[in-house]
């Protein structure tokens, strides 16, 4: 569920096709820096109703998503 | 608000002055940025002698290093100073223990995220000042604790983002209640008084301190940025995504060449690696990079850092007074 909101933002973003966005896709590649990347976490917050600290280095979209979904994991077993 | 105890003379002479400096303990909201190999002990403490706030730039530098900028600062004044750490540096975990350790007045921190040392640094009472190009990175950074922000425009020197401070200020200032510091473009009183219009409540200034007597870069370095124009600065290293604006130089017009041709982003790397030391220690203009903001072209003269900070205050101060000329 993720990927398919975070691929979406990136498509809207960059004006191209969702089908476009790979989880190998770099985000260098696809010309978004780390600002780029903060915005887009502040809009799948807002997508998800929850906050998220992206504390680590990410290069691709596969990588971002999977930090997304350890941490609403954490948060799951948390609540 | 004003300050009897600040004033010598009895009579109470009105002044540049912001919530920023009774958070901080200052005389004048000026910062004075912390430029990596440029800033140092000295500097800083020089700045903050003046009444502003000197600002220790950690660069690249391991924690060592900056122990001992800290010590000589420490030796010359005892007002408030800063440290700046470059979130992209290998050391910055080992820097970021040691402004804590040390109880250094103030943390301002560049190129990234300094969410993880948040807690630490707020414990031991540093005021975190987190350096944001972006709304969205001023929100975060609001939103982990962050004591006040400096919104840095593209006209900056050193690691730039891409907004200029026009525009970055305003919009910062919608997005938190936290004080917010402009930089990017300021280099006198006029650009100070425009900035408090903007909404902000204190200025960075970097460039201009360049030319102080304190600062110990290059006499090549010094000399660039004096005899600098308003077209002699180039961003490069857009293409690895960490552009930083500098002065024109051989070495900045063949960087600005290569990332623009079919040279590996490795290669490019090696031809930036060391760049910035050389130019402040070595002055060479054929493999330096001599980082500078727009506002080198307003640099006209040497003069002691402490006399800069009350010039950009004073200047400031007349321009806010006369403000109110354009309300008939």
């Amino acid at each position: 569920m993720v990927f398919e909101i975070v691929a979406e933002l990136i498509a809207e973003r960059n004006d191209c096709d969702v089908s476009e966005i790979k989880p190998e896709s770099k985000f260098s590649e696809l010309g978004i820096d780390s600002l780029d990347t903060v915005e887009m976490m502040m809009s799948l917050e807002e997508r998800l109703g929850r906050e998220i600290e992206l504390d680590r280095k990410v290069e691709t979209v596969g990588e971002f998503v999977a930090y997304v979904e350890e941490q609403l994991a954490k948060a799951e077993e948390n609540a | 608000m004003w300050h009897t105890s600040r004033n010598s003379s009895p009579k109470l002479k009105k002044m540049l002055n912001s919530k920023i400096c009774e958070l901080l303990g200052i005389k004048y909201p000026i910062f004075q940025g912390g430029m990596a190999w440029v800033a140092d002990g000295k500097l800083a403490a020089a700045v903050s002698e003046g009444g502003g706030l000197g600002i220790i730039g950690a660069g690249n530098a391991p924690a060592e290093q900056v122990k001992e900028q800290i010590e000589i600062a420490r030796s010359i004044t005892s007002k408030p100073f800063g440290v700046n750490i470059m979130l992209m540096s290998p050391y910055a975990d080992e820097v970021a223990e040691l402004v804590a350790r040390e109880r250094v007045a103030v943390v301002t921190t560049g190129a990234g995220n300094p969410s993880k040392y948040m807690a630490m640094w707020k414990s031991v009472g540093i005021k975190v000042i987190p350096v944001v190009a972006s709304v969205a990175m001023a929100k975060l950074m609001t939103r982990a604790g962050a004591d006040a922000l400096v919104a840095e425009g593209g006209e900056a020197g050193g690691h730039v983002g891409e907004l200029s401070t026009m525009v970055l200020v305003p919009l910062v200032c919608d997005a938190t209640h936290l004080p917010v510091i402009a930089a990017g473009g300021i280099a006198d009183g006029r650009a100070a008084a425009a900035a408090f219009m903007l909404g902000a409540c204190g200025v960075q200034v970097g460039t201009r301190f360049l030319s102080a007597y304190e600062c110990s870069i290059h006499r090549n370095y010094k000399d660039r940025v004096l005899r600098a124009g308003d077209l002699d600065t180039i961003v490069t290293g857009k293409r690895l995504g960490h552009p930083v604006r500098s002065l024109k130089s051989p070495f900045s017009r063949a960087y600005f060449k290569a990332e623009y041709s079919g040279v590996s982003d490795e290669e490019l790397d090696r031809m930036g690696t060391g760049a910035f030391r050389i130019a402040v220690q070595e002055g060479d203009i054929e493999r330096g990079c001599f980082l500078a903001g727009q506002s080198a072209a307003l640099v006209k003269k040497e003069q002691p850092a402490a006399e800069i900070v009350r010039e950009i205050a004073e200047e400031a101060e007349r321009i806010l007074m006369e403000a109110q000329k354009w309300v008939k």
